[in-house]
């Protein structure tokens, strides 16, 4: 135990003093931790599809039509081309719906079409009729949606002229069009919200995932590093195997912890302290259940340990740091599986695969924890699942532990794992 | 204090790589393991390092089964390696700790250690920032910085220029003289003879040869003698003794300096004396043969030779 603490305390300084480690958390978590006080410098309630916006939208219009009025030009106004033969559309509202934009007359389609290509206009229509029109663009952005705009205005321009043929008015029958928008509604999810859940579940996926593959690398390249440099002959001729590579995984395992609750804490922190800033915008990423947490945590570390004592027996099967690729591959496979199964999986948790999923050592760390959090799950389940993790990874440690012994003294060509599993079952 | 191995066995999977390794080596003495590349020697110390664990056999401690972890090894292995990025300081005390000590008296030994081997002035230094034998001493410092009951020390000697080769031979003086268990690895047969009062040359996982040097020397010098004339080059002193002599001797070698002759059953020396005088050859040496330890290993090792070492 004594010797464990050592290799322990020596490893975790290696990482302290490792200037790339200590610099990523330490930057990260003030940069992202910063990041959520964004509402006191910048207004966060303007892009939200809420009553608010729709006001404010009104409020624009009333501020648009008088700055026609004064027909003050703005000068960071975009051009765009407009060819309205039968003059159906209507200038003022052209301004309400296109905001900013200055629009320039053309004569036919080709100045349209040429304006736009010798870039004098950003984009052009020409109105064939009440009901079609042709939209020119160079190049369209992925947030375009000019067409559709288009689209209403001309929608609202036949309303108001049937309007005015039926001598209705126009604002009024508007109103009870839109009715939906006084439409209140109360919402009392008594089980889970898959919505509001699902994307931190998928940011979570995504982190465990990143965390074992970086951290489960940085463990195997200790462990060749040390056979490399044939350190590992004074290391394991000072202290038992089993020392060294519990010492190595479960240094990783708390500097990566440590990492990651830095990184997380200060994002988590910072947000829940601004939250109202944010007009409630991260909830679904953020805004975490204390439960989720706790799954997450004791469900990613499990699966975290499980993976770091194998690659720290890969590590040890090879002689050179380049070649740890070739045998942490196999590895590396399972580990994308399992992320790309529980990625495709998100939308359906309660299906069958996930169910399977999430009691397997290899996958459960992530499947089980976002059954917990999105799908319909007992509490047996969670505590036989990691139940069964707890003890893989005490079968996962001990088979490490046998192979990083067998492995640190034979050097030479890439030992293959199914071979290392062979030989450390063999009877000596 | 005596350890002895006992018909030690070792497989790695279906062969056999060690038949049966005895021998023994008392405090005070220091034992000379040799061996071809290959014969076995690295895979017994790992074995009395608990690194590996024999087949069949047993390991004794005055008389009593040799527990590794109650006693404190020192072991220099051939291949060396520490932890270039870390400080001189950082890695001795780290591996002394492993070992079981305090970190206070690791640093006391870790000092006094550097500063018997003079490389104090670099206890803050990383170790890839230091020539090859500085390292090569730093490493012997963390071998011994245990205080260690047994000291293995195998090829302690390679990357050494002479004044620091002679640093490394009072320590072992050193380490003899305190009654330390010393077991000695190395091709260098010339430290070997130095140190050692005894040997045990292993070859193909068995021990070939193993006892007190010096009577062993005896052994393989009886009925050997040296010549040397005067007036021949010793290849055409060969060539005159094989021609002339037959009948009396044997030429077993051709040295340098002499040749290496076997008197043949029931000639005694002055015999072979008389012949001689009656011949044109003009003694200019001739005496017992007292073989070097590089030749009685070759002559015991070297016949299944397939790299090297062959006269």
């Amino acid at each position: 135990m004594k010797q464990f603490t050592t290799v322990l305390k020596f490893e975790l300084t290696n990482y302290i003093k490792n200037k790339t480690y200590m610099l990523t958390t330490i930057l990260m978590a003030v940069i992202l931790g910063a990041m959520m006080f964004l509402p006191h410098f910048i207004d966060m309630g303007n892009d939200t599809d809420t009553p608010a916006k729709i006001e404010q939208s009104a409020q624009q219009e009333d501020l648009d039509q008088s700055s026609e009025e004064n027909e003050s030009v703005d000068f960071q106004e975009t051009k765009y081309m407009i060819f309205d033969p039968d003059q159906i559309i209507d200038n003022t509202l052209l301004k309400v719906y296109f905001p900013g934009i200055a629009w320039q007359k053309a004569e036919n389609d080709q100045q349209v079409r040429k304006a736009i290509e010798n870039k004098e206009a950003k984009a052009g229509f020409c109105v064939e009729a009440q009901n079609q029109f042709t939209y020119y663009i160079l190049n369209k952005d992925m947030d375009n949606n000019d067409p559709a705009v288009f689209t209403k205005l001309l929608g609202v321009i036949k309303q108001m002229e049937y309007c005015k043929q039926k001598k209705l008015n126009f604002e009024e029958v508007t109103q009870i069009f839109q009715f939906e928008n006084e439409v209140q509604h109360k919402e009392e999810i008594l089980g889970k919200d898959m919505m509001s859940n699902y994307f931190y579940c998928y940011i979570f996926v995504i982190l465990i995932f990143m965390m074992i593959i970086m951290y489960g690398a940085m463990i195997a390249t200790s462990v060749t590093t040390e056979k490399s440099n044939r350190s590992i002959e004074v290391l394991v001729t000072s202290t038992s195997a089993n020392s060294l590579i519990f010492g190595k995984v479960i240094a990783g395992a708390i500097a990566g912890i440590c990492q990651m609750g830095i990184i997380l804490g200060s994002i988590l922190i910072s947000y829940q302290i601004n939250r109202t800033g944010w007009n409630g915008m991260l909830d679904q990423y953020l805004n975490i259940p204390e439960n989720v947490l706790i799954i997450f945590a004791l469900f990613g570390i499990g699966g975290y340990l499980f993976y770091a004592f194998l690659y720290g027996a890969v590590g040890a099967l090879v002689s050179k740091t380049e070649d740890i690729n070739k045998s942490a591959g196999g590895l590396q496979m399972i580990i994308m599986i399992v992320y790309f199964v529980v990625l495709a999986q998100l939308s359906n948790v309660d299906g069958i695969v996930m169910k399977i999923a999430s009691f397997l050592p290899f996958s459960s760390y992530s499947a089980m924890f976002t059954r917990a959090a999105m799908g319909a799950v007992e509490l047996w389940e969670v505590i036989v699942s990691f139940l069964i993790l707890a003890a893989s990874v005490v079968v996962a440690g001990l088979i490490g532990a046998k192979i990083y012994r067998m492995g640190t003294l034979r050097y030479g060509n890439p030992i293959k794992f199914s071979q290392a599993l062979k030989d450390i079952f063999r009877k000596e | 204090m005596k350890l002895e191995v006992k018909e030690i066995k070792k497989s790695f999977g279906d062969i056999e790589v060690l038949h049966g390794i005895t021998f023994e080596v008392e405090s005070g003495i220091a034992l000379g393991l040799l061996g071809r590349n290959g014969a076995g020697k690295t895979t017994t110390i790992r074995i009395l390092m608990d690194v590996f664990k024999a087949n069949a056999g047993q390991i004794l401690l005055d008389g009593i089964a040799f527990d590794r972890k109650k006693h404190q090894i020192g072991y220099l292995p051939e291949e060396r390696g520490l932890y270039p990025k870390k400080t001189v300081q950082e890695q001795i005390i780290y591996l002394a700790m492993l070992r079981g000590m305090k970190k206070k008296e690791a640093v006391q030994n870790a000092k006094k250690w550097l500063e018997r081997l003079e490389v104090d002035q670099y206890w803050n230094r990383k170790l890839e920032t230091l020539s090859k034998g500085n390292q090569q001493k730093v490493q012997l410092a963390s071998t011994l910085v245990c205080d260690p009951e047994i000291v293995i020390l195998d090829e302690p000697f390679s990357g050494l220029d002479p004044v620091n080769a002679q640093i490394l031979k009072d320590v072992v003086r050193e380490l003899i003289q305190h009654k330390k268990i010393v077991i000695f690895s190395s091709h260098q047969m010339s430290y070997v003879e130095e140190f050692c009062d005894d040997i045990a040359i292993i070859n193909h996982g068995e021990i070939v040869l193993k006892g007190d040097l010096q009577e062993i020397k005896r052994e393989y010098g009886r009925h050997l003698y040296i010549l040397n004339a005067e007036n021949y080059a010793v290849a055409e002193l060969k060539e005159k003794c094989e021609k002339e002599l037959d009948s009396y001797m044997t030429v077993q070698d051709m040295k340098k300096e002499f040749l290496v002759l076997k008197l043949r059953e029931d000639i005694r020396r002055e015999d072979f004396l008389e012949a001689v005088l009656h011949t044109d050859i003009v003694i200019d040496v001739f005496g017992n043969y007292k073989p070097s330890l590089n030749d009685i290993f070759v002559a015991k090792v070297g016949d299944d030779a397939s790299e090297g070492g062959k006269k």
